[in-house]
């Protein structure tokens, strides 16, 4: 006969070792879980910046390509164009004025030249925006802003003080200048609005991009879904995230429409003091 | 009335846990947590215990035996559970062993009942089953262990100790965990001849029932339906 003390304790000792098993195991769930879900934490982290770092590179790849299609446009086709250019003019010279026909031929294929080669020099300097480089973001945007007002019909405002927006990092820069690039050209494409205002200030540790137009506006959710027309606004939010950047589409009163693009202020060290440019407007 | 004092003053463990699971019940009801189908089942099965517990302390206040109300209790938590665990599962393969080992067990437990107490009508004899409350607990340990399986292998739940399942499943582990040792000697112990006596031991598992229906509450306590939407 078993001594009910015996069974007593057995059991006691029994429903003690499953009593540590229960609070051990539901301790390790929970410190497991944690050590998972930080680990996993950690490897979206990673993962998401090395998206940035790849979209840098592809970025940073993009412009050096740009720069070397410039260099090319302008060494080479630019030079050849020029010699070109002299060599009809050396050829008009020497032709037979007698006969309008080839008067009239001559002076058609020099304006044609011409034509092309200043056309070769806007497609450089849009290229690689040398004047962001030397002079900053507000007289590059200043520049662009009155070359368009000069060839269309579109009235373009630029609003900015100058002395107000200090030289920013290269990225940041280039990453505004492009945006602001990409969102005049599309309130020209696609806004039929009749005038365009490009805004440049600072608000807050930030550097603050607006374009407003008049026009019909859209609806940026919906066009950022849509797989053919949301190519333009996706690059917005890909070079803005490179520079911690955000952008918001606003519609101010019924038609028209607002985009505000904010950077955090990244100031460059290596600045130098400006030089002075033609195309600089006192404020 | 005195009766009772008398009674919950020799036996303070087993009243207060008939009395506190009114706590997870008012607390799902406040919540509105029988909206969520798990919670609904849980509900149900507190409702029932109470009831049940609440027969069982009259019936033991006047010296009647209530061990065939015990007997029936086990077949009626486990289906009821099995039916919370199946809604909270969303594997497919959980949910049919659920299923089959649900209908195992019930079909066995009233088999077990009947064979144990060939004459139901003979309430004065009734005695407790043998081996269903160990089963029980066993498939209910397991299954716990399944749910925290499932909760370390999915990474859904972003923070586990608000999350109400947690808690509840926590309660049931610690519950039945220590009840599964007692469980095989209830048979013996319930009995008018009593030859083998716990001791202490015997309010154990009322200690942890107690445990087990305050870590209910706390769990559904977390609940709300947002937090609850795990898709």
């Amino acid at each position: 006969m078993i001594d009910p003390d015996q069974i007593r304790w057995a059991i006691l000792i029994a429903m003690l070792a499953m009593l540590m098993m229960a609070v051990f195991v539901i301790t390790f769930v929970i410190l497991y879980q944690k050590r998972q879900l930080a680990q996993e934490k950690n490897l979206r982290e990673m993962e998401k910046e090395y998206q940035l770092r790849l979209l840098e590179t592809a970025l940073n790849s993009e412009e050096s390509e740009r720069k070397r299609i410039a260099q090319d446009l302008h060494d080479d086709i630019g030079t050849m164009l020029s010699l070109t250019k002299l060599s009809l003019n050396q050829l008009t010279k020497i032709i037979n004025k007698d006969e309008p026909q080839t008067e009239y031929t001559a002076n058609k294929v020099q304006s044609l030249l011409e034509e092309t080669i200043l056309h070769v020099r806007r497609i450089t300097r849009e290229l690689v925006p040398t004047t962001l480089k030397q002079f900053g973001l507000p007289t590059a945007i200043d520049e662009f802003v009155q070359k368009l007002d000069a060839n269309h019909s579109v009235s373009i405002h630029f609003n900015c003080i100058f002395e107000n927006i200090p030289r920013q990092s290269q990225k940041v820069e280039l990453t505004l200048y492009r945006i602001m690039q990409e969102l005049v050209n599309n309130a020209l494409k696609h806004s039929n609005g009749d005038e365009i205002v490009v805004d440049l200030h600072m608000e807050m540790g930030k550097i603050e991009l607006q374009v407003t137009d008049n026009g019909k506006g859209f609806d940026a959710k919906a066009m950022k879904e849509s797989k053919k027309a949301g190519l333009g606004l996706h690059s917005i939010d890909s070079r803005l995230s490179v520079v911690n950047g955000t952008v918001s589409y606003l519609t101010p009163g019924t038609k028209g429409c607002r985009i505000r693009v904010q950077v955090p202020v990244e100031l460059d060290k290596e600045s130098k003091a400006e030089p002075l440019h033609p195309f600089r407007k006192s404020a | 009335m005195d009766k009772y004092i008398q009674f919950s003053l020799r036996h303070p463990l087993s009243s207060i846990a008939v009395f506190i699971t009114i706590v997870p019940i008012y607390i799902i009801w406040h919540r509105r947590a029988y909206n969520e189908k798990p919670f609904r089942f849980l509900f149900i099965y507190l409702t029932i215990k109470l009831l049940i517990d609440l027969v069982m302390l009259l019936f033991v206040i006047n010296s009647l035996n209530n061990l065939l109300f015990y007997n029936i209790h086990l077949p009626i938590r486990y289906a009821l559970l099995s039916g919370m665990l199946y809604h909270y599962f969303d594997n497919i393969k959980y949910k049919r062993l659920l299923i089959i080992l649900c209908i195992a067990f019930v079909s066995f437990a009233f088999w077990e009942i009947m064979s144990v107490n060939p004459n139901l009508t003979d309430t004065y004899n009734h005695s407790l089953v043998r081996y269903s409350s160990t089963i029980e607990s066993v498939l209910m340990i397991f299954w716990m262990l399944a749910f925290y399986y499932e909760a370390i292998q999915s990474l859904r739940i972003s923070n586990l100790l608000t999350f109400p399942f947690f808690w509840i499943c926590g309660g049931l582990l610690l519950f039945y965990s220590t009840y599964v040792f007692v469980a095989p000697l209830l048979h013996y112990v319930a009995k008018r001849e009593n030859q083998l006596d716990l001791g202490i031991l015997y309010d154990a598992p009322y200690l942890f029932e107690i445990l087990s229906m305050i870590f209910i509450g706390l769990g559904i306590n977390y609940y709300s339906p947002r937090q609850y939407d795990r898709s």
